[in-house]
């Protein structure tokens, strides 16, 4: 372990940290109102650490839906791991596969954004991974903890402009990724086809899936404009 | 739902959404990417970026509502410009933050 990466990769999830606290929260919350005990929503926190997916689950359970629709939703919505993941290969050839497999159980989109934005100019390493990955999903956890156990005390986090943290990262991060024009290009179509989506198919927003097509079809692109360059 | 049902809901949540993340780095560290592959896998995070940019801002509530009344719109262009002119995430978070809580706060009154 490298303690200065270590340390590296906590300071740069503090954003996240930051995002992750009244979202936590408030699937706490709600959690707590659809039944869920202190336990069973810290350990939904703990084992799946998936955001939508599990304020998914805990609607189709509030609908009285059954446990299996509850997953087959969330095959859908985390779909989209397997290609984030997929293009952090790459860069993780210098740590061994069954630690980065294991790290890779913090992988969220917003992991994803900071390391992949590191990792275009310095080396992978496991200590970075953990220090990144574990501190964001600590602050999820402990956030559903809180929300879970005192959630109608605190009552409204809105007025405190945290609901800008992660679009402000996601804004931030974007801008340090675009490196030539190709990039912007991919984004700003990406973009484009994201909401276009949402907005042809209404239900592609549930389950993610629009940002699956836009990935795609944005990826393609880029392809196709970095061959003509 | 009773407490055997959600204590298999959460298993089959975290199955479904670890091994995505999992399985990729667990079995295709081994392999060599085409030239390819890697060229469109490295435009994945410039255009999954955008994707949730858009949404983040244009669906907040996890609807479109892309109108003058939605404050995210408003809180981004301050944000994307420091952004751009500072390339720093802190600065970044808090003139999105900072512009989010007071035009949160007059607009909610």
């Amino acid at each position: 372990m490298r303690n200065i990466e270590v340390l590296e990769g906590v300071r740069d999830s503090i954003p996240i940290v930051l995002g992750y606290l009244p979202l936590g929260f408030a699937f706490g919350v709600m959690a707590n109102a659809a039944g869920l005990s202190l336990l069973q929503a810290t350990m939904m926190s703990v084992l799946c650490f998936t955001g939508a997916g599990q304020y998914v689950a805990i609607g189709v359970m509030q609908a009285g839906g059954a446990a299996i629709t509850a997953i087959a939703a969330n095959i859908l919505i985390n779909q989209r791991y397997t290609l984030f993941a997929t293009s952090m290969v790459p860069y993780l050839k210098n740590i061994p596969t069954w630690i980065a497999a294991l790290l890779s159980y913090g992988l969220t989109d917003e992991t994803y954004a900071v390391a992949m934005s590191r990792y275009r100019d310095q080396e992978a390493t496991a200590s970075y991974m953990a220090g990144l990955n574990l501190t964001a999903h600590l602050a999820w956890i402990s956030s559903t903890v809180l929300g879970a156990w005192l959630g109608t005390l605190i009552g409204n986090t809105d007025r405190w402009g945290l609901g800008f943290a992660l679009p402000a990262m996601y804004i931030c991060l974007l801008v340090l990724m675009v490196h030539n024009k190709s990039d912007a290009w991919v984004a700003v179509l990406s973009a484009a086809i994201c909401i276009l989506t949402a907005y042809l198919i209404p239900a592609s927003m549930a389950n993610l899936s629009n940002i699956i097509v836009a990935t795609l079809i944005g990826a393609s692109l880029g392809v196709l404009f970095n061959e003509r360059n | 739902m009773s407490e055997t049902n959600i204590w298999f809901m959460i298993i089959g949540v975290s199955a479904v959404s670890l091994l995505p993340r999992i399985l990729p780095v667990a079995f295709l560290s081994r392999f060599e990417f085409p030239p390819l592959l890697q060229r469109w896998l490295s435009f994945v995070a410039p255009a999954v970026l955008g994707a949730l940019t858009a949404m983040s801002i244009l669906a907040p509530q996890g609807r479109i509502y892309i109108n003058s009344s939605n404050i995210y719109i408003w809180v981004f262009i301050p944000t994307l410009f420091v952004a751009i002119k500072s390339r720093s995430l802190f600065l970044s978070l808090l003139t999105g933050i900072g512009s989010m809580a007071i035009l949160y706060n007059i607009f909610s009154i």
